[in-house]
């Protein structure tokens, strides 16, 4: 088959550009990292809403959760975290290399477990939500999460953090005299992190392309496809569904963790907890590309990340029109996203087998109708999903 | 089959495709210094947004139109790079990554707010490109050791220091204890605001006063009823209202609406929220606090006097009935930049920065010298009040054109 020879050159062409990018294109590291994040925004929303079928609308809450717990881990262990957030700012703080990256490493690790608490215990909360109560539930969730945060002396309130700033490349420590190149020691920050969230877009790619074609995978369109006949015939649904959501909220919440430091400073509304600009970006994009499909998520991220990228400064105030109008142009008119015209139109690229069966052009026509009827009812073909 | 193939190479073949296309430029062009900033032409931030970017554009254009910036013998014309920061840190922080990376800015102009230029700062320190910022007021700026940031303006525990002081002078002369003076405070919930109001619990514990309500209020903020309902039941004698102009908008409607009768009200940003246009004699006897104002004796090369720069701004913006500081130290800004390159006399970033922290100049906006952490330490903030739909500085003394009236008549 054309195809799996095609698909190790296809994954080695991207792999390729994912490591060379910041040394290729230096200028455009921060915004390349930042389509890496797109992209697992993209993915993990479209497991819950794509795969399961259930639409979250507050999965930021998992972003800015991780945001947070990673910030914390990151000052706590070596200065008061309430003297480090006031206001008047008269703490003066320096962290050395290894402090920096161990809080580092501790806030990344426990911002992903500490989500996928946090997803467990709400799970228990939303899940007994369906539909758009469960779309309401979660934004709900992420938006009193954005003012409780804010009303939390503590960590800042609504003043919000400065993360510890990137040791500079002046130490004499190891890490900066490994040769990076040409690149600038200014920049070892922006490549560090676009490595780090290289490497996150890539195992949440990877674990989720194993994951939709396990038992699992099947048990969540099951849940998509007809819940309650999913339960009727013995699925723990709820089991299900909290594990999906655990799995979003692992990668999100690492996601948080990076974006934190990426930018260096956080505060509740807009840079943690941004349910108007990143909470609806994630479903967009998921929607552009194909719901319910492995590429979808990946092909929406790219091109809304470019179009974002590359017309939004030059629209002054009327990027947020040209957001509403594709918004309502992707749902109205092009609800099964590029991926999912394609495998409608091409569903052999897909490794879909359309039965041509020895009745003629009749079987051939009813088949074509099955198909599109199957494609029309669950957003993607219900034997393969993960293609 | 294609199958995964066909995915794998749109995506790769997008991104390099993106990537190849966008323009570099250089940060001196041919005549041409090109400064960059962020600047919040939407969002919640905007209003303020604008009245930075007029400040920018004003003293651009009369920089270009009268002789230029004089390096090396040569005269150069400057040029700003905008980009719409959407009032959020993180746009602001990417734009900034943007600006120098891509666009090969070399100087800086600040963002609007404290909150932004949080977010801005660390990028510029970082690729140790000066900045010279207008609006970015909070404290904590100004002690984490940054090399590359400079501001024009007071930092913000000054904003409310003396409306805090005059309450404990007029209560000293009605003969009322200090711990008898009630104060309710109302603060935004963001950056700055949360700085300002660091500095007011300062002051009201260093003068004995007594705090009574002390609410923090939404971002965006449209509504304050809540708070308000609570100052009419307490009657304290000071209310302090800090929340940017949609902030100091709302307050002041509110304030009209309800009938709030208490006698001394203070808040910033009464000039850009326009409330005496908007709301007329109902604003009268609120205290304001301004990085500077019209009637001040300041005086500098460039645009003369501050009235000068006042008549001179209102002729070339409509729709200004007072002109807000947020402009004028904008302007001020500019010229900073500007006297800067020609006394390092060189483009050199490392030369002009150590040009701009030598800075010791004079003008409309006042005097500007830079403390060893960036902040300007040469100006005062000072208090206004608006007394018959016009604003007068009230203290501190030096300055002080009226005497402040009190308490205010309630219209």
């Amino acid at each position: 088959m054309i195809g799996k020879r095609l698909e190790l050159p296809g994954y080695a062409l991207l792999a390729v550009f994912g490591v060379l990018a910041p040394l290729v294109f230096p200028a455009y590291v921060q915004q390349i990292a930042m389509l890496w994040i797109m992209i697992v925004f993209a993915l993990t929303w479209d497991t819950m809403g794509g795969q399961m079928g259930y639409n979250s609308l507050g999965n930021i809450f998992f972003f800015g959760a991780g945001m947070y717990i990673a910030a914390v881990c990151q000052i706590w262990p070596w200065y008061d975290v309430g003297e480090y957030t006031d206001p008047s700012g008269s703490l003066t703080t320096s962290f050395t290399t290894d402090q920096y990256f161990l809080g580092l490493a501790l806030g990344v690790v426990l911002a992903a477990v500490g989500s996928v608490v946090l997803a467990a215990l709400f799970g228990l909360i939303v899940f007994g939500l369906r539909g758009p109560y469960f779309a309401i539930g979660t934004l709900g969730m992420a938006i009193a999460a954005g003012e409780l945060i804010g009303a939390w002396d503590w960590i800042g309130g609504g003043g919000g953090i400065r993360l510890p700033v990137f040791p500079s490349g002046t130490d004499a420590d190891p890490l900066f005299r490994v040769p990076f190149g040409d690149i600038h020691s200014a920049d070892l920050q922006g490549v560090f992190f676009y490595w780090t969230c290289f490497v996150l877009a890539v195992l949440t790619f990877v674990f989720l392309r194993w994951l939709y074609r396990t038992r699992f995978g099947l048990m969540l369109n099951a849940i998509r496809d007809d819940e309650t006949k999913a339960e009727a015939l013995g699925v723990r649904t709820q089991l299900y569904k909290t594990v999906a959501w655990s799995i979003s909220a692992f990668f999100l919440g690492i996601s948080g963790a990076l974006f934190g430091n990426i930018i260096g400073f956080m505060e509740p509304l807009e840079v943690a907890f941004p349910t108007v600009t990143f909470g609806i970006f994630m479903v967009l994009m998921a929607l552009l590309g194909g719901k319910g499909t492995l590429w979808g998520p990946v092909i929406g991220a790219t091109l809304f990340h470019i179009i974002k990228e590359v017309t939004w400064t030059h629209l002054l105030g009327w990027q947020w029109v040209v957001l509403g109008l594709l918004i309502v142009v992707t749902v109205v008119f092009f609800q099964q996203g590029i991926v999912g015209w394609l495998q409608e139109r091409r569903p052999e690229w897909f490794g879909i087998e359309v039965d041509r069966g020895t009745a003629g052009q009749r079987a051939d026509a009813e088949a074509a109708e099955a198909l599109e009827a199957a494609l029309e009812d669950t957003g993607g073909p219900a034997r393969e999903p993960a293609r | 089959m294609l199958k995964h193939n066909g995915p794998a190479t749109v995506v790769a073949a997008a991104a390099i495709a993106a990537v190849i296309a966008a323009p570099a430029s250089a940060k001196v062009e041919g005549d041409t210094i090109v400064l960059g900033s962020a600047l919040s032409e939407t969002g919640k931030y905007s209003t303020n947004g604008i009245h930075a970017k007029n400040g920018y554009d004003i003293a651009i254009d009369l920089i270009n139109k009268t002789g230029g910036v004089k390096v090396g013998g040569k005269s150069y014309k400057m040029r700003v790079i905008y980009y719409d920061d959407e009032s959020t840190p993180a746009r602001g922080a990417q734009l900034a990554e943007r600006l120098i990376r891509q666009d090969g800015v070399k100087y800086m102009l600040g963002p609007y707010s404290s909150g932004l230029t949080k977010a801005i700062a660390p990028v510029t320190e970082k690729y140790r490109i000066p900045m010279v910022e207008a609006e970015g007021a909070s404290r904590s700026l100004f002690t984490k050791g940054y090399k590359y940031l400079f501001a024009v303006l007071s930092t913000s525990e000054q904003y409310l220091a003396s409306a805090i002081q005059l309450a404990a002078e007029i209560a000293d002369k009605a003969g009322k204890k200090r711990k008898d003076v009630k104060i309710a405070m109302a603060f935004e919930n963001d950056p700055f605001s949360l700085d300002v109001r660091a500095g007011v619990l300062d002051d009201i514990k260093r003068l004995g006063m007594t705090v009574v309500i002390d609410d923090r209020l939404p971002r965006d903020l449209s509504d304050m009823t809540a708070t308000l309902t609570k100052v009419r039941a307490l009657k304290p004698d000071l209310l302090v209202v800090s929340g940017h102009s949609k902030g100091a908008a709302t307050a002041a409607r509110q304030i009209k609406e309800l009938k709030i009768a208490t006698p001394m009200i203070a808040m910033t940003h009464c000039e850009s929220a326009k409330v005496v246009s908007k709301f007329g004699a109902s604003v009268n006897g609120f205290l304001c606090p301004t990085q500077w104002a019209e009637t001040l004796s300041y005086k500098g090369k460039y645009f003369g006097s501050a009235a000068d720069f006042d008549k001179k701004f209102k002729a070339t913006f409509s729709g200004y009935k007072t002109v807000p500081y947020q402009s004028a130290q904008a302007a001020a800004a500019v010229l900073v930049w500007k006297e800067a390159f020609e006394r390092a006399n060189s483009f050199d970033k490392e030369k002009v920065r150590e040009a701009i922290a030598s800075t010791e100049m004079t003008t409309f906006y006042g005097r500007i010298k830079f403390s060893k952490a960036g902040n300007n330490i040469a100006k005062p903030m000072v208090l206004r009040q608006i007394q018959d739909g016009k604003y007068v500085v009230v203290a501190p003394s030096k300055w002080a054109s009226h005497k402040v009236q009190h308490p205010r008549k309630v219209q």
